[in-house]
């Protein structure tokens, strides 16, 4: 599939602002599923600096500093990509057992996989307990292959929590989603991601953007998309298998990639820190417009 | 310092002590510095076990006492936490020095220099290509699990740079008389600061021994310090501008950060000093912003960067990993080296140290097992009993295998099994001992050491010896200063005696505020400003209570009139208490209000609290005060933390009274002593708005608003103003309200008179240097203004009518002090707006805190 996603960010704030340094992890990354034409970077006021790099995960990050008072600050990021069907997994993939996959990953001396072991740790969002061991174990007995466990986690995932896009924040604690059987993508991402590190396996948070479909009969709404995410799992050896406990689906060509790291902290489309500003108010559109042109090239 | 010295050359003539070392046992099971054997005295101690015992039991006791007096003077603190009556402890010194050959040091230093570049390789290494990890020398799991390891700082310093500038090691000899190391520290290697004033104390308490004995001095190094700092600097290579960058005056090591910024010629600053513009980082100063080119940094990494690292941080400066990855500001250490600190590496730095340097590690570390391997683990979980087991995150807690019960035992064996990457185990050793004295005898107790390593040119200089302290071998020397543990100073023997190099002694000198003092940094003038105004607040305050007191006695002995009281109390804005049946019922009740002004604390203006804000203010410009006024405002914290809780009026006012000549003394010498440049001129605005809106108050009680108006009342204005006299001298008549209110408020020669402050006030504030060369007056200067005007333009023969019982006037002079003191009230906004604002914190964009 081909998209144009065009991400918008607005903040108003109710007193000027002096001075702000952001980082912005908006330019979706390059994968062997994902082509990415140059993005087209809108910031208003127009940034005093502003320089792109990679970060430890291989994510492009944008920062920009803004050194004239003002009172809004617009960024908006336009980007087509090409996402390809293929994957190295899909729900039909074969997989070592469970446990096999975690003995690799823990003694193998292979670079790949022990860079991936660093996945299997905690992190800010992310701290392992008992109770996240306790509710991935009836997806893991013994043997079963790791991606048709993963599998049956996602799933259950899926179907045991509510979507509640009002009852979550960055900031609610995993141990309130999981008690509470509630939350949003990000939340459903950092608990399947718990789970697996619990279990001694390795995952990290996937963030990024999902076409919807309009109800049928209806139009397409512009920018009544949003960021979405999800996760990926190793297997030793092979590759990342992804997973949506959302859709309860493994992610293909609806899904497009932006960033990935050990949790949602690593990956905040846009973070900054202000000088003056006062209390603020934030407004973010997120447009997935399916592109039926081919690339040009 | 001359005395200490002139009774020491007086001191030969006496017989040698030899109780001093009589009671010395040492066995041969251990190590001990001074003694090979029983009564086996190392050759390098012959001198000072002579010195010892020429100086006897009783003089050393004077000179530790003498030791403590000048720490406690100087201000050596370490700030503590957990008393919130003493917040802060005085660093404790023993006066014998532990003493080290040449030879055994080089062997040593050889060792720590090595140890500095294999961590610094390291450094270069986990941030760069991770060989290390990717040929599975060193397991992922223990760098990432570690917070020291902070993803944002890989691949972030420019190349040709380096991790490691300052390194601070810990160390201790074992039975076997080899050392071992038991930490490294790159965070924050504190303790050189303490070692300075350690080696200038003793110098000063025991001169004849300093000077004679043939010891490797410290300048040096210091001097090393310096030129790396300032040779690391990318711009401005002639003239770098280097800065020290603190956590602030709650640091438990504050005192350290002052006085190497002071010693180093640095910069101290804050986070709130520092701002990211242009990718650059710059010092937020009266005079505008002037750019950094170097930070030593004493803020904890995490802390540096709410942008990329810690999100609710307050101490950073955002966009400053940015502005390190762009070359333009280097950091030392560099941002993320904490991770050194993980007492998990000592497992495989034998094996690193092959891979990285191609060498064999010199100095070993304390036998480490780190649980994170199978082997290790079993090994730890099967000798859990003589082992002590540690958490290998900062702070983390410890536990000593042989002091756990089964119940314990099974407890950590099962926290360990779940996170075993989280654990290390250490087999712990007897430390060496050295002579402490104690009771004017010395004793042997065990000791540890902190060495300092500083990068020179392409390799590593080591501090020729460094800071001692009394150890079990198992604490921190955060965790041991805390608590108040001594230390010592240590020696490293030369060949022959070295002259003494006067840069130490600089260090001691007067203090300079700045050249011009434009570039002082915002915030430090903000506190200036405070300073003054608290410490005439406080000065204020205990003249009112002195007088209350006086009063109170004078009633209580002579049965005068005391009627006044009432009104003393509305001006300490404290309440009357009820009337009492008996005059003793009374005479308590009314003494009870004003003793808890004076001894407690929980009143918004009790002594104690005003204080407070004085002495925070105060430490945040330690460096701008001379030492003089230093140690005053130290013997001003002694004297209000320590009166005793029995006290009467009586005591209380002569405690009043001695305070009152510490507190004098202390703005009289900041007064003789700070360049009349902007720093003062803040603090004199600041004790002169305080004063003038003190004396207006009193003004207004006095003449408007008492209840008890009249003479008694008139003579406790003249009093607390120290006016009477005065009065006396020039009018030797009774008090008349028309020269008194000439005398106070238009008298502009006389310093207590409204008159005269606000036109110090106009005069200062028309000296300061506006942010903006505008031809307009600042808000500040037209208010200063407007009240001067007004008093000099108020009709004098119509207050003047004022009588004991006319109340016609008093409607024109209550006009005529609200038309003063307004423009006054808000004199404090305006400046704080014109010369303060830009010291604003800054906030996240969004929350992002886990």
């Amino acid at each position: 599939m081909r998209y144009t996603i065009t991400h918008r960010t607005l903040y108003q704030y109710s007193s000027g602002v002096v001075l702000c340094h952001n980082e912005a992890r908006l330019l979706p990354r390059e994968t062997p599923w994902q082509l990415c034409r140059p993005s087209q970077i809108r910031i208003r006021p127009r940034p005093a600096l502003s320089l792109e790099r990679q970060d430890f995960f291989g994510n492009r990050v944008l920062y920009f500093a803004i050194q004239d008072v003002h009172y809004r600050l617009e960024v908006t990021v336009a980007t087509e990509v090409r996402v390809l069907n293929e994957r190295p997994f899909d729900e039909t993939s074969s997989s070592p057992p469970w446990e096999q996959a975690r003995q690799a990953l823990w003694e193998s001396l292979d670079p790949e996989i022990i860079e991936a072991r660093t996945l299997a740790l905690d992190s800010p969002f992310v701290k392992t307990r008992p109770a996240f061991l306790a509710y991935a174990e009836p997806s893991f007995p013994p043997g079963r292959p790791l991606l048709e466990a993963v599998a049956d986690l996602n799933q259950r995932i899926y179907r045991e929590f509510k979507y509640d896009p009002h009852f979550t924040t960055v900031a609610t604690p995993l141990d309130e989603v999981l008690s509470e059987r509630r939350g949003v993508c990000q939340d459903f991402a950092h608990l399947a991601i718990a789970c697996l590190r619990a279990l001694g396996l390795a995952a990290r948070y996937v963030s990024g953007y999902l076409e919807t479909l309009p109800p049928p009969g209806q139009a397409r709404l512009v920018g009544a998309d949003a960021s979405h995410a999800w996760l990926a799992v190793y297997v030793p050896g092979i590759g990342w298998a992804e997973f949506d406990p959302t859709n309860n689906c493994m992610p293909r060509e609806k899904h497009v990639t932006l960033a990935w790291g050990r949790d949602y902290g690593d990956v905040a489309p846009l973070r900054g820190v202000m000088t003056g500003g006062g209390s603020h108010a934030l407004k973010v559109a997120v447009d997935v417009e399916p592109n039926p042109e081919p690339f040009k090239s | 310092m001359i005395e200490a010295s002139a009774v020491s050359r007086e001191l030969p003539a006496k017989p040698n002590d030899k109780t001093v070392l009589s009671h010395y046992s040492v066995t041969d099971s251990g190590y001990d510095e001074m003694y090979s054997a029983p009564g086996e005295l190392r050759p390098h101690w012959r001198h000072m076990a002579r010195f010892l015992e020429e100086t006897g039991s009783e003089e050393l006791a004077r000179r530790q006492a003498e030791i403590q007096r000048l720490l406690q003077s100087d201000g050596v603190t370490y700030n503590t936490y957990d008393d919130p009556h003493e917040s802060q402890r005085y660093w404790s010194l023993d006066p014998i020095p532990l003493l080290m050959t040449g030879e055994e040091w080089s062997t040593l230093a050889a060792g720590l220099e090595q140890r500095s570049r294999l961590l610094n390789a390291l450094l270069a290494d986990l941030y760069g290509p991770r060989l290390t990890i990717r040929h599975g020398w060193l397991p992922p799991q223990l760098i990432h699990a570690h917070p020291g390891f902070l993803p944002p700082c890989h691949q972030s310093l420019p190349a040709g740079g380096r991790w490691l500038i300052f390194h601070g090691v810990d160390l201790a000899r074992g039975p076997d008389g080899v050392f071992r190391v038991y930490g490294d520290r790159s965070q924050s290697p504190s303790g050189a600061g303490y070692t300075l004033e350690n080696r200038i104390t003793l110098a000063r308490a025991m001169p004849l021994l300093y000077r004679d004995a043939p010891l490797r001095r410290l300048a040096s190094f210091l001097e090393a310090e310096r030129t790396t700092l300032a040779g690391m600097a990318r711009h401005n290579p002639e003239n770098p501008h280097v800065v020290l960058l603190t956590p602030g005056p709650n640091s438990p090591v504050y005192f350290e950060h002052a006085y190497l910024a002071n010693y180093l010629s640095l910069s101290l600053v804050e986070g709130e000093d520092l701002v990211v513009r242009d990718g650059r980082v710059w010092l937020k100063t009266l005079g505008g912003l002037r750019p950094v080119d170097v930070i030593l940094r004493r803020v904890l990494d995490a802390f540096c960067d709410p942008l990329e690292l810690r999100g609710d941080s307050l101490l950073g400066v955002p966009g400053l990993l940015q502005a390190a990855r762009g070359g333009h500001v280097v950091i030392a250490n560099a941002l993320g080296s904490s991770l050194i600190e993980n007492p998990g590496l000592a497992t495989f730095l034998p094996l690193l140290c092959r891979h990285l340097l191609g060498e064999d590690l010199k100095l070993h570390s304390l036998p480490t097992w780190w649980c994170g391997q199978a082997s290790d683990l079993s090994h730890v979980l099967a000798h859990l009993d003589t082992l002590v087991v540690r958490s290998i995150l900062p702070g983390g807690p410890y536990w000593e295998g042989q002091q756990l019960d089964t119940a314990a035992r099974a407890l950590l064996t099962e926290r360990i099994r779940a996170k075993p990457h989280l654990f290390v185990a250490q087999a712990p050793s007897a430390l060496s001992t050295a002579p402490v004295l104690e009771d004017g005898r010395l004793v042997p107790r065990p000791v540890m050491l902190r060495g300092f390593v500083v990068a020179e040119n392409h390799g590593y200089r080591v501090m020729p010896g460094g800071l001692a302290r009394i150890s079990s071998g198992l604490d921190t020397l955060q965790l041991a200063l805390q608590k108040g543990g001594i230390s010592k100073d240590w020696w490293v023997m030369a060949p022959t005696p070295q002259r003494h190099v006067s840069l130490l002694r600089q260090a001691h000198g007067p203090i300079v505020v700045t050249r011009d003092g434009s570039d002082l940094p915002s915030r430090l003038a903000d506190n200036l400003f405070w300073l003054g105004r608290y410490s005439e607040r406080l000065d204020s305050t205990a003249r009112l209570l002195r007088e209350a007191l006086g009063r109170l006695l004078e009633w209580e002995q002579d049965n005068t009139d005391e009627r006044c009281l009432d009104d003393l109390f509305q001006a300490l804005e404290i309440t009357v208490p009820p009337v009492a049946e008996s005059p003793r019922a009374r005479f308590f009740a009314l003494r009870q209000p004003l003793l808890d002004l004076v001894l407690g604390s929980t009143h918004p203006g009790s002594l104690q609290a005003i204080f407070g804000g004085m002495s925070r203010t105060g430490r945040a410009v330690r460096n701008h005060l001379g030492d003089d006024s230093w140690r005053l405002l130290n013997r001003l914290q002694h004297w209000i933390q320590e009166p005793s809780p029995n006290m009467g009026a009586r005591q209380a006012r002569e405690l009043l009274e001695e305070g009152l000549m510490v507190l004098t003394a202390f703005c009289g010498l900041n007064n003789e002593t700070m360049p009349h440049h902007q720093g003062w001129l803040f603090f004199d605005i600041g004790r002169y708005l305080e004063r003038v809106l003190h004396t207006l108050n009193l003004f207004k009680l006095a003449f408007i608003t008492a209840r008890h108006p009249g003479v008694p009342l008139w003579e406790v204005v003249l009093t607390i103003t120290d006016n009477l006299t005065a009065y006396r001298r020039r009018y030797r008549s009774a008090l008349h309200p028309t020269a008194i209110i000439d005398l106070l408020l238009f008298d502009e020669g006389n310093p207590r008179s409204v008159g005269y402050q606000l036109r110090r006030l106009q005069r200062n504030i028309g000296r300061l240097q506006q942010p903006k060369n505008s031809p307009y007056r600042s808000a500040e200067e037209r208010l200063i203004l407007q009240a001067t005007t007004t008093l000099q333009l108020a009709d004098i023969k119509a207050l003047a009518t004022l009588s004991h019982d006319s109340t016609r006037s008093s409607a024109e002079l209550s006009r005529l002090l609200d038309d003063v003191q307004e423009p006054v009230l808000t004199l404090s906004d305006a400046i704080t707006h014109s010369h303060f604002s830009h010291a604003e914190v800054p906030q996240q964009l969004i929350t992002m805190q886990p």
